[in-house]
């Protein structure tokens, strides 16, 4: 047997469309479990982070903070607040990296400066394997 | 006399062919691509060295031979035979390897999906040679665990390509692991022509957007979990390969196993390396290595390569079909998991057509998608061929 009769005689059909079927759902499955999972992962942290609910109408929205509008190294105490405000969204602890990334996303000015400045002054402190929190703010 | 006429016998000089010379010219290459053009170094030369000390010949049940038992060289290829160098190297590339940008760009994710499918064209072409009394005289033909075994080239994996092949056809783990990896190291040769033919010059513009999203700490501790559980429940024979892998990666990301993480990606995956790497080589032993199954077994290998390379462009292209936001279709090139050498090229080629375009990072993505394709592809064939 040969060409296409020995492909089906090795059952060599099936193989592929199966394998290539498997392949191709379990990777498009691992791929919107994935894109879904900062949502999930999310979504507990809100759960985990929730205040109760009551009927009392809740505060305004804190005034959204315009991190361009004053020189960060001014007011050491103020600028840490507005970062950690900022950053809320990278947890407890976050890496150099993604801080960086959040203020210059949000235009700060001179980040690197700024960073250096908060870890000097004891705002951002060290806390384990690359890790750094914001501390006293 | 005598003594001396029997050393003269024994010696490699007096037992040596034009087939040991044809390989060892063909370590030599082997070293000279590592040392003097850089493909591949790390892998090319322990094989080439290998290759050279493999095809010295010698005196038959001093134990010597990699095929003798109880011969230094037989036991350090225990760990090629049983598939353990493979799994160790997949540890060590899980603790290497940042899947963050696969977890900013999920979708990427499909691109290592379609370049699978050369394994699988690969592997209906292998079979469709059947008993053609062209290729019956000329003894290139293969059983499907063996053509199994070389549709794995597809997917431009050493490790995965010599794992399967140890468990289905262990007789052409030589000459499969120096195609897999040779096609692995000439990447810089074989994808780019590939790459300009299924695509215009307009589509290799295509600026991919800077949407990557800066991915969590938990994402990245998350991933190996569930990639491991959806990955092997979905193909349980692809345990071997995937188990180590996501296991390197969750050291890496946890950050609290930092000693070991390091190991894994530097010395345990290194000595796995050398020895995968010399082992392999000392495989192809002339008698055995020279053979028309080995040219075919090239032949299909290229062909499994570039089908891999092709479809992963084309399945770039059809996503453009349905997509808003077009996708440069360069990207499904390094589907295949061949890592990083694929990625590199795509940028490249990218480049090339547009100095401004930098698609390093979704390359990445599509890579280390192409790596756990190919060996949930390794784990399918497995359970299918392996009864």
């Amino acid at each position: 047997m040969q060409g296409f009769a020995a492909i089906s005689a090795q059952n060599g059909w099936a193989m592929a469309a199966t394998g290539a079927a498997i392949v191709i759902i379990g990777l498009a499955i691992l791929s919107l479990i994935i894109s879904q999972l900062h949502k999930i992962l999310g979504f507990f942290e809100k759960g985990e982070t929730a205040e109760p609910v009551t009927d009392e109408p809740t505060s305004a929205a804190p005034p959204a903070v315009e991190i361009g509008s004053i020189d960060p190294l001014t007011d050491l105490v103020a600028t840490a607040r507005q970062y950690r405000f900022l950053t809320a969204q990278l947890g407890d602890s976050f890496g150099l990296a993604q801080l960086y990334h959040a203020l210059e996303t949000a235009n700060a000015p001179h980040p690197h400066i700024t960073v250096r400045e908060l870890k000097a002054s004891g705002f951002l402190i060290s806390t384990d394997k690359g890790q750094f929190s914001w501390h006293n703010v | 006399m005598d003594l001396f006429y029997h050393f003269i016998q024994n010696t490699g000089w007096y037992m040596l062919d034009y087939r040991y010379v044809i390989m060892i010219g063909v370590g030599i290459l082997f070293c000279y691509l590592a040392i003097a053009k850089e493909y591949e170094p790390l892998l090319l030369l322990p094989i080439g060295f290998g290759v050279i000390i493999g095809n010295i010949p010698f005196f038959k049940g001093f134990g010597l031979g990699i095929y003798e038992n109880n011969s230094v060289l037989h036991y350090l290829y225990f760990g090629v035979t049983t598939g353990l160098y493979p799994s160790i190297v997949f540890l060590g590339l899980g603790a290497m390897t940042d899947f963050s940008s696969m977890l900013a760009r999920p979708k990427l994710m499909m691109l290592g999906a379609a370049a699978q499918m050369g394994i699988y064209f690969t592997l209906l072409s292998a079979m469709a040679i059947g008993d053609f009394p062209f290729f019956q005289n000329i003894g290139m033909v293969f059983t499907a665990k063996e053509a199994g075994s070389i549709a794995i080239i597809g997917g431009a994996d050493g490790p995965t390509s010599i794992f399967l092949t140890a468990k289905l056809a262990p007789n052409l783990i030589g000459p499969i692991a120096i195609a897999a990896y040779s096609y692995m190291a000439l990447i810089p040769i074989i994808q780019p022509p590939i790459m300009r033919l299924l695509t215009t010059k307009a589509e290799r513009r295509i600026h991919m957007p800077d949407d990557g999203r800066m991915v969590s700490r938990k994402e990245l501790l998350f991933f190996p979990i569930v990639g491991v559980l959806l990955c092997c429940l979905l193909a349980p024979a692809s345990i071997p390969l995937l188990g180590p892998f996501f296991f390197g990666n969750l050291m890496k990301v946890s950050g609290v196993v930092d000693r070991l993480a390091k190991t894994a990606a530097s010395s345990i995956i290194d000595t796995a390396t050398i020895f995968l790497g010399v082992t392999v080589g000392a495989s192809t032993q002339a008698d055995v290595f020279l053979s028309t199954k080995s040219i075919g077994i090239f032949l299909l290998g290229s062909i499994a390569f570039s089908l891999a390379t092709a479809s992963g462009l084309i399945a770039g292209k059809i996503m453009n079909l349905f997509m808003k936001e077009k996708i440069n279709p360069l990207l499904g090139a390094a589907g295949v998991s061949a890592v990083p050498g694929s990625a590199r090229e795509v940028h490249l080629v990218g480049q090339k057509a547009d100095p401004t375009n930098y698609l390093l990072m979704h390359a990445m993505a599509c890579n280390a998608s192409g790596v756990i394709g190919s060996a949930i592809c390794a784990g399918i064939l497995w359970s299918f061929l392996a009864v």
